[in-house]
């Protein structure tokens, strides 16, 4: 499934900024697909093993890119990708800081996350200017509540906070790669 | 129970012990009879007395007792009763009631109802051995749990304060769960009773997670007075309290992040509403154990440390997961190597390391915490803070005046803690840190002064630090101790050389050493200029005419120059006057003087920025001497050693100079000087090269003219020669031959020559073996010369008239140098030709004439031997043909072979199928012409078969003649059945002339050509002739090409030795049968058929 940009675009630089973040939002994929190899192997068995399918955490803020959504214009779309990139940053902030506790010496487990939580802020601003560019925004969104997913999660166990960050690395490598104007499926 | 007795005896009352034990036996008898008879009294008044008499006390306080009484009980609810032992008191008491405890003892209890008509009193015994303590049920005031340990905490009052006097007590603590009240813990728990009533605690960490099932707990207790002499008797159990679940209906697997030592077992469970399907720890699944309702555990033994993470314990259901982390891991280990040390004397750096690793990182991780005691003061060291390379170390602000510190490195984690304790003088572990800012300054051309930061404040120790200077490949080390106020340094350092690079750099300790700092920076600093400390070094050669006196002399090496050198000055002086030259530029290291035969003092001056060396002089004439020989010398790689006697006149040095001998002009390549007192010196240079000659002079140097002592000629090292001497002959006789060579050149030679090798023999310049002339053959001959002098050589004995080889060629201490060869012929020698003729003649002469002589007188036996008769078979019977009759009938052709009767006749043919065999003819190999075989096409092969016994027996008289004479049958095959003889005449025009012995075999049949050689040779070799001519024997295969001639359907094959004069007449048996092509060896080679004409 792929999306074209039907109607020719009256500024030629807007195709530029959408090929641009279709280019960052590939590159993120593969970055995505390594940091959740990375992260499963430091979260021990089952983590890393085959099969393995937790249930998927509701997360605050951040759900699954729905298959609908595909129908949706394209601008509403864009601004779905965007509400999703802008929660997962301090989604990764809160994974990040969990795994510092929990695998401290794991460098490259925690710079991968922190490089996750820039790249998506990227990518999001990447997304934003091609909705402002579109036209008029809803206005402010709203904040997202990684903190208090951070709280609950700490209080829910080590056990939660695995699946937790599971489900956002996750959650990361699907908004990135799902088909769309933000994704890595290309412009579809 | 109370064993219960009637009595007659009153009891009295508050009758003290004493009284009691002065009772005699004689009135205890007495009693005893008496309370039996009572005893049978009561027990017919049994229905209306009251009996069965029990007293328990829960608190020693007071007895409880109690009396059954069947009758009136309703209405008779009062009884008096009257205690009596030696005092009576009477109580009026319900019917159970209580009494204060009695004193040990036996007393009198008689129980009387009140308004109880028919009723008679009852009479009891009562001791305290028949009491029993039955505490009163203990009251759980509290039960409380910990879940997150585990712990349940148990709180009771042990009700101290009715109990009269201390007792022990013992509780029993009973832990059930689930709900079928399993019992999971029963623990015995002491205490004491002190008269007050007291709050107990109990605590009891669960193998299993509170949370995972309901817990019951019960407790009763055992009162242990030593003081009461009767039974005591647990009480009753408690009511059981119980801990019950968080009201939270989520599910949830317990215990939540658990540490445990690695190693112990852990109870891990699941409260859900759900049925657990499985349950894994890591990868490994684990049989599941059923609690109440879904809940479900799983008991993990052993458990490994776990990594970072943690272990997960993971429950499944239909379609979800729920899980755990537990942490398994270790207490800390002791910190080991603790040190502490300070850089700076103001922070105190303590260092360890962990031991073993307790696999728990993050918030679980050691946390360690250094406290000093005597300053009572510490710092905390978090775990998590811990670097990737595990350095761990702790800051200790040092106290003003505190030199000795008592350290506690305390480690702790969830599993346990540990410690460690250093006892340290902090001013004698000092480690300095690096010094910084090095610097130089210089004060003179010879000494700097150095400075540097040296961070901290090091004024109540010793500062020792070490400047290490090195030179160019050169090092030295100074240690300068120095008394310090601040952190910056000074330190003058001297003696250095003037106009050098020096590198200094530092490094600080202090006394008490401990240990050093790390080396500063390196600072690189160059002195200033000086004056050169000496002259050049010179020497003077005069040029080749003898007319100017070359003034050389060498560059001052940078230690002796001091600086960089300008220019130089050179000028000369006689007893008259002194004149200079002009400036000479640095780069220039000789001068040319013009002098006339005066002596002159030459004197050389170098200069740089900071002035004029001292002048080295040299006198322009040298010390003649006439006692002098040239000597030689011989080195090794590129020295060579030379020595001269010591000369006490030689006050000044010596000079060796040395130059390459082959070199035109003045003869310098480089000069040495050594001490006066030296005898000996290694000459060395770079520019020696093997198999060169090198002149080495030694001089004697006195008021500073010199004296050749030595001429010397060397080589570092001798090589063979490089080309061989020319020789020439200069005189040739028969016998001898002289030959003189010429020396070789020295640059050629490339050693001291030690001789010639002169090899000579005889040879041609065509045949000669020029290369392989060696002195171990033995036709070679060799002169080995030794005598270097000789220039000639004379080689005598030799053969006139021969060629000889000369071989010359040089050698030297190197090896052997090439050859250079001649051919000389040695001069004719007349007299020995004339003899060398004649005698040759004269015994040719002789052997001729005793060879006829011998030859005549046994001609007959020579004749006999070498040349016998053959009989000619012309004379052979057999073979005679009456002429008349074979010319008068012409069809008598058939040979007449009586009494031969052949018995088998064989003929074999080989025939042109286009021809026929009509007639077969007999006919002699040999007599066929040529020019008949010439017309001979495809020749037919008959191989005959005859009659053996009949030539055999022809045979068997070869000696005889004329009419005794054999005969030989020739049968052509072709003609067998119409032989056709041919007459006498022909045969007599025969050209071999029939004459003498013919032979069986014809063998030179296969090619005309052959034929036409063959015929030539019989007509030469008429008379005996071999059977068999080997020639023809062809042992061809008969694929071979000459088998298949298409010139010659001849083939014959096979073996030679089946050669025999037999033969196989073999008649065609078919006529028009194609001719054999011969498949094997075949006779018809003997015979030349011809075709039938």
């Amino acid at each position: 499934m792929h999306f074209r940009w039907n109607n020719p675009s009256p500024l030629p630089h807007l195709e530029a900024k959408i090929q641009q973040t279709h280019s960052l939002a590939r590159l993120l994929t593969k970055y995505a697909e390594q940091l959740l190899q990375e992260y499963v192997q430091h979260q021990g068995d089952p983590f890393g093993l085959p099969g393995f399918s937790p249930p998927r955490l509701p997360v605050a803020d951040l759900s699954d890119p729905a298959p609908g959504h595909a129908g949706l214009p394209v601008p509403e779309r864009l601004r779905l990708d965007a509400a999703a990139l802008a929660a997962l940053p301090p989604l990764l902030d809160v994974v990040r800081r969990l795994q510092g506790e929990l695998n401290p010496r794991a460098l490259r487990l925690l710079r991968r996350l922190e490089d996750a939580a820039r790249q998506v802020r990227a990518l999001g601003a990447a997304v934003e200017a091609v909705l402002a560019a579109l036209g008029p925004s809803r206005g402010p969104r709203p904040e997202p509540a990684a903190a208090a997913i951070a709280a609950a999660t700490a209080s829910a166990g080590v056990f939660r906070a695995k699946l937790l960050g599971f489900r956002v690395c996750g959650l990361y490598l699907e908004w990135v790669s799902r088909p769309g104007p933000a994704g890595a499926g290309g412009p579809a | 129970m109370v064993d219960i007795s009637l009595c007659v005896k009153r009891p009295s009352w508050l009758v003290d012990r004493k009284r009691m034990r002065m009772a005699s036996n004689s009135q205890w008898l007495l009693l005893t009879a008496v309370l039996l008879y009572l005893t049978n009294q009561v027990n017919s008044q049994k229905k209306s007395t009251p009996h069965d008499l029990k007293c328990v006390t829960n608190n020693l306080k007071v007895w409880d007792c109690s009396w059954r009484a069947l009758f009136g009980a309703g209405r008779a609810a009062s009884y008096e009763v009257c205690i009596e032992k030696r005092s009576r008191t009477c109580y009026l008491l319900e019917k159970n009631t209580t009494i204060p405890p009695l004193l040990p003892g036996h007393y009198e209890i008689t129980v009387h109802p009140l308004y109880e008509f028919g009723s008679s009193k009852s009479k009891f015994i009562l001791n305290e051995k028949n009491i029993s303590l039955i505490p009163e049920t203990p009251e759980i005031l509290n039960l409380s749990a910990d879940f997150s340990t585990s712990t349940l905490h148990l709180k009771w009052n042990d009700k101290g304060s009715v109990f009269p006097h201390y007792s022990n007590v013992i509780w029993e603590i009973k832990v059930l769960h689930k709900k079928n009240m399993e019992i999971v813990k029963l623990v015995t728990y002491s205490t004491t009773l002190n008269g007050r009533d007291t709050i107990h605690h109990w605590n009891w960490t669960s193998d299993m997670p509170l949370e995972c099932a309901i817990h019951y707990v019960g407790i009763r207790c055992y009162i242990d007075d030593p003081q009461f002499s009767g039974h005591k008797e647990w009480s009753d159990w408690s009511l059981l309290k119980n801990i019950s679940l968080p009201p939270d209906s989520q599910t949830k697997v317990f215990p939540q992040d658990k540490v445990i030592l690695a190693g112990s077992d852990i109870t891990v469970c699941c409260v859900t509403q759900e049925k657990v399907l499985s349950a894994q720890i890591g990868s490994t699944h684990c049989p599941l154990i059923h609690l109440d309702g879904e809940n479900v555990a799983i008991r993990i033994r052993n458990i490994s440390a776990s990594a970072s993470s943690g272990t997960n314990v993971v429950f499944s259901v239909e379609d979800n997961i729920f899980g755990t982390v537990v942490f398994a891991g270790y207490p800390p280990d002791i910190p080991q190597k603790l040190n502490c040390e300070t850089y700076d004397l103001k922070e105190i750096i303590c260092t360890w390391n962990t031991g073993r690793p307790t696999s728990l990182e993050g918030p679980r991780s050691t946390s360690y915490t250094l406290f000093e005691s005597f300053s009572g003061k510490y710092v905390r060291f978090n775990g998590d803070e811990v670097s990737a390379n595990e350095n761990y170390q702790l800051f200790f602000q040092i106290l003003s005046n505190q030199e000795i510190h008592n350290f506690t490195l305390n480690a702790q984690n969830l599993l346990g803690q540990t410690e460690s304790t250093l006892l340290v003088n902090i001013t004698e572990k000092v480690h300095p840190r690096i010094p910084t800012s090095l610097k130089a300054k210089d004060i003179n051309s010879t000494a700097v002064i150095l400075s540097w930061h040296l961070p901290g404040n090091f004024t109540k120790v010793k500062l020792l630090c070490q400047i290490e200077i090195n030179k160019t490949n050169s090092e030295h080390e100074r240690n300068v101790t120095e008394g310090v106020e601040s952190s910056n340094y000074l330190t003058t350092v001297d003696k250095l050389n003037p106009y050098t690079i020096y590198t200094f750099r530092i490094r600080c300790s202090t006394d008490p050493f401990w240990k050093w700092s790390k080396w500063s920076n390196e600072k690189q600093c160059l002195t200033t200029e000086a004056i050169p400390s000496k002259g050049p070094d010179i020497w003077r050669e005069w040029s080749s005419d003898g007319r100017n006196l070359i003034i050389y002399w060498k560059p001052l090496p940078i230690n002796e120059a001091y600086g960089k050198i300008l220019s130089y000055n050179v000028s000369y002086s006689s007893d008259e006057e002194t004149k200079s030259l002009s400036e000479i530029p640095d780069t220039q290291h000789r001068a040319e003087l013009q002098l006339d035969k005066n002596d002159y003092i030459i004197s050389v001056v170098a200069k740089n920025s900071a002035g004029s060396s001292p002048p080295s002089k040299i006198a322009s004439m040298e010390i003649p001497n006439d006692d002098l020989k040239i000597e030689q010398a011989l080195g090794m790689g590129n020295r060579i050693l030379l020595t001269w006697n010591y000369d006490p006149n030689m006050t000044c040095d010596y000079v060796i100079k040395w130059c390459n001998s082959s070199q035109s002009g003045p003869c310098l390549m480089d000069w040495k000087k050594v001490p006066p007192n030296s005898t000996e010196t290694v000459i060395e240079s770079d520019q020696f090269r093997p198999g060169v000659r090198y002149n080495f002079s030694v001089y004697g140097c006195r008021n500073q003219g010199y004296q050749l002592l030595r001429s010397v000629i060397g080589y570092v090292e001798e090589l063979a020669p490089a080309v061989a001497p020319n020789f020439t002959v200069e005189d040739t006789s028969a016998d001898s031959i002289l030959v003189k060579w010429e020396e070789i050149p020295v640059e050629e030679l490339r050693g001291f020559l030690r001789g010639y090798l002169f090899y000579f023999e005889k040879g041609e310049r065509d045949t000669s073996k020029i290369m392989g002339l060696e002195p171990g053959r033995f036709d070679t001959k060799v002169k080995n010369i030794t005598d270097i002098s000789q220039k000639t050589l004379r080689i005598a004995d030799l053969q006139g008239r021969t060629s000889y080889h000369l071989v010359l060629r040089a050698y030297t201490g190197g090896g052997m140098g090439p050859e250079r060869s001649m051919f000389v012929v040695t001069k004719e020698n007349s007299e020995g030709l004339i003899i060398a003729i004649l005698i040759p003649v004269a015994v040719a002469v002789i052997i001729g004439v005793v060879t006829s002589i011998l030859c005549y007188r046994k001609r007959e036996w020579i004749k006999e031997t070498f040349y016998p008769d053959i009989p000619n078979p012309e004379n052979c019977k057999a073979l005679q043909f009456q002429k008349s009759v074979c010319e008068g009938n012409s069809a008598l052709k058939t040979l007449e072979m009586n009494p031969c009767t052949p018995n088998n006749v064989e003929v074999l043919e080989t025939r042109s199928v286009a021809l026929k065999i009509e007639d077969t003819e007999i006919i002699s190999p040999v007599a066929e012409r040529p020019e008949d075989r010439s017309d001979a096409e495809p020749e037919n092969h008959v191989v005959v078969s005859y009659c053996p016994p009949v030539i055999e027996e022809e045979l068997a008289n070869p000696g005889a003649e004329g009419g005794g004479a054999s005969q030989v049958i020739y049968i052509d095959v072709q003609s067998m059945y119409q032989p056709q003889a041919k007459p006498e005449g022909e045969l007599d025009s025969d050209p071999v002339g029939g004459a003498g012995y013919k032979p069986q075999m014809h063998l030179p049949v296969t090619s005309t050509v052959d034929d036409l050689d063959a015929d030539d040779d019989l007509d030469k070799t008429a008379g005996y002739r071999p059977q068999a001519n080997v020639n023809t024997w062809n042992l061809v295969s008969p694929d071979s090409p000459r088998s298949t001639d298409s010139n010659s359907e001849i083939v014959s094959f096979g073996s030679p030795c089946s050669i025999n004069s037999r033969q196989f007449l073999i008649p065609p048996k078919d006529e028009d049968s194609p001719k054999s092509s011969g498949g094997g060896w075949s006779f018809t080679n003997f015979f030349q058929n011809k075709p039938n004409d």
